[in-house]
């Protein structure tokens, strides 16, 4: 049913969807499976399959990029497959409150793969938006793969034996962030201490996150060059398109070497330098005042033995 | 990652030096340890008759917060911008710690001088928690949470008389307070739990915990109030499928780290902060000259505010 789409959008994903998606997903597992007592063994072969849990997505769509931001859940009842309009309008209504710009984008459910009957909800949601998007987390925890177990798919009006059908179509998405979403995603998914502790672990902690980055950075170089190398030796077919975008990628780099760039670049670079030459002036003076104290407590405490002995 | 790469291995011997026990264990006993999402009406409606917190005002120790929580609020609190945002928090109780399953906002501009949500907030509460229960999420409202944008975490003598007051009629209930500038201006998290003791409490002298600067124009408020509330320990918890999904989330992250600027982001506010340390250090300079003795007290706090900042500034460049 998936083959990869030609509507030409892009999809921006929010890291807060994908938790939403996963806390809805986990609290209806636990709410449907009391927790074993800790002397019975766990079995998952034996306990039911999970249920599958819905929602909607909201988000805002500018031209042609969809940014999904949020989700909430939704109600429906898959004996009788109808979802409860009431409850997603009152949905919808408490979150155009507190979000203004965000409208419904489309739903997301959970599962292995599409289902024929998601059709029916997908139709369902397009008196609300004309073109749904259909977001599928697999929930299943499988250790070996590399990707998120998140696909989208677009609904696609395709002639399949004469009869025009909608069939969902896969696309591609990039995952979106602001700054705080990804200290705070950072921040948990690490669990750095949150006390702060002293200044050197902080400097550690942000160092390292750094360090992990750019290993990846190089690492993903080194594929690409390996690559690269392959295709010239002739072990694998060129592809040209591969070669254009690595061929842009390269005469980018040297905008870096421009006149322009490096004074921008020095005059940022003094200042944080200015920044922290104040930072250890200040940090010297409050020492060497420090200094003075402890000599004067010191050295007059010999000499005027009889006078005041509670100097501080 | 897999498990031999040099970056787990790091990881793994700075959670063990750092004993961070992770609710989720790292074998296959996921169920076992997402049972914190599992919502126990009966004990919980027990509990509330128990009252176990009317006896002691330091009844409550600890928090825990989901990892959805924190990410909403977060994000909450950082689209406010330089305003005041607030929101609730839902959750339940378990022995001497709150439990934070989620979080959501409240459709109310919150400024210095407004005290409690207006009726349409209220309303707004009433309806989201109905659906809520409908779709799912069986907890109750257990606290607040607002956000200081730029001036840390800490309660205002408005939100400690808000809490006092929510503390007396909507037991249990805990108080959150979220910094968005400092968080990204430091690559981490600040955030504060707070309950206050009840009229006329004296409170056991505690040590004080971790120094933050406050600027000048806040510290007269920080000051008459802090001794009304006690701070909590915060922890973080996350399901076995979260952990998955965060770790491959790293994978298209790694980015992002890289080209996270904090200096971009947040030039006025380093620079309003270098002008209050400037202002504080004019401050205790004016206290040098006027008493004799002084100057061996008052620098010592001005000291330990300076070394703070320093520390604070060398850290995010």
């Amino acid at each position: 049913m998936a083959s990869s789409s030609s509507s030409g959008l892009t999809f921006k994903l929010h890291p807060l969807v994908i938790l939403n998606i996963s806390d809805h997903y986990t609290r209806i597992k636990a709410q449907s499976q009391p927790p074993p007592t800790s002397s019975a063994v766990n079995d998952a072969v034996s306990s039911p399959p999970p249920p599958r849990v819905f929602g909607c997505v909201i988000g805002v769509q500018r031209g042609r990029t969809v940014e999904i931001f949020n989700s909430f859940e939704l109600l429906y009842d898959s004996s009788t497959h109808t979802l409860d309009r009431a409850f997603l309008e009152n949905k919808q209504e408490l979150y155009k409150k507190v979000f203004p710009h965000f409208y419904v984008l489309g739903w997301y459910s959970t599962g292995g793969d599409a289902q024929e009957s998601d059709m029916h909800i997908h139709k369902a949601l397009m008196d609300i938006n004309e073109s749904p998007i259909y977001v599928l987390l697999n929930p299943s925890i499988n250790h070996a793969q590399k990707d998120l177990p998140i696909t989208i798919y677009e609904s696609e009006l395709h002639v399949i034996d004469g009869i025009p059908q909608l069939i969902f179509v896969q696309s591609s998405y990039i995952i979106e962030t602001v700054e705080a979403e990804r200290i705070s995603v950072d921040h948990v998914a690490h669990l750095k201490p949150s006390d702060g502790g002293s200044a050197a672990t902080q400097l550690a902690a942000h160092l390292t996150g750094i360090h992990s980055a750019i290993k990846m950075l190089n690492s993903r170089i080194r594929v690409l060059h390996h690559y690269l190398l392959a295709m010239q030796k002739g072990d694998l077919p060129c592809q040209n398109s591969l070669l254009r975008q690595v061929s842009s990628l390269l005469r980018r780099l040297p905008a870096i070497e421009s006149e322009k760039f490096q004074d921008d670049f020095l005059m940022e670079y003094n200042d944080t330098l200015l920044i922290t030459y104040l930072a250890m002036f200040t940090n010297c003076s409050s020492t060497m005042n420090e200094m003075v104290d402890k000599f004067n407590t010191a050295y007059d405490r010999h000499s005027r033995r009889g006078g005041r002995s509670a100097f501080i | 990652m897999d498990p031999f790469s040099s970056a787990a291995i790091a990881r793994q011997t700075w959670e063990l030096e750092n004993n961070i026990v992770t609710t989720t264990a790292a074998n296959d006993n996921s169920a076992a340890s997402d049972a914190i999402f599992y919502y126990d009406g009966a004990a919980q409606d027990a509990f509330q008759q128990e009252k176990p917190w009317a006896n002691d005002p330091h009844y409550f120790k600890r928090v825990k917060v989901s990892a959805l929580a924190l990410l909403k609020m977060v994000v909450h609190a950082r689209s406010g911008g330089n305003i005041e945002v607030m929101g609730l928090m839902q959750g339940k109780t378990d022995g001497d710690t709150i439990i934070v399953m989620d979080a959501f906002a409240l459709p109310v501009e919150g400024t210095e001088t407004r005290v409690n949500a207006q009726a349409d907030a209220y309303e707004y509460m009433v309806d989201y928690s109905q659906t809520n229960r409908q779709a799912g999420r069986l907890e109750n409202v257990v606290g607040w949470y607002h956000s200081h944008p730029g001036y840390g975490c800490w309660l205002s003598g408005i939100d400690v008389s808000t809490q006092m007051l929510n503390q007396q009629y909507q037991e249990p209930f805990l108080a959150v307070v979220i910094d968005p500038t400092r968080t990204v201006s430091a690559g981490k998290v600040e955030i504060g739990a707070f309950r206050t003791y009840p009229d006329g409490y004296k409170p056991p002298d505690e040590p004080v915990s971790e120094y933050q600067t406050i600027p000048l124009n806040k510290i007269e408020d920080f000051g008459v109030h802090c001794k009304q509330y006690y701070a909590l320990d915060i922890t973080y918890f996350k399901s076995s499928l979260d952990c998955e999904l965060l770790d491959l989330l790293w994978n298209k992250y790694w980015v992002n780290t890289l080209s996270s600027s904090p200096l971009l982001g947040n030039g006025d506010y380093v620079a309003g902060q270098i002008s209050d340390l400037a202002e504080k250090l004019e401050h205790a300079e004016n206290q040098l000259s006027h008493s004799r003795f002084g100057p061996l007290i008052a620098p010592a706090q001005k000291k330990k505010e300076v070394r703070k900042t320093i520390t604070f500034a060398s850290f995010i460049t």
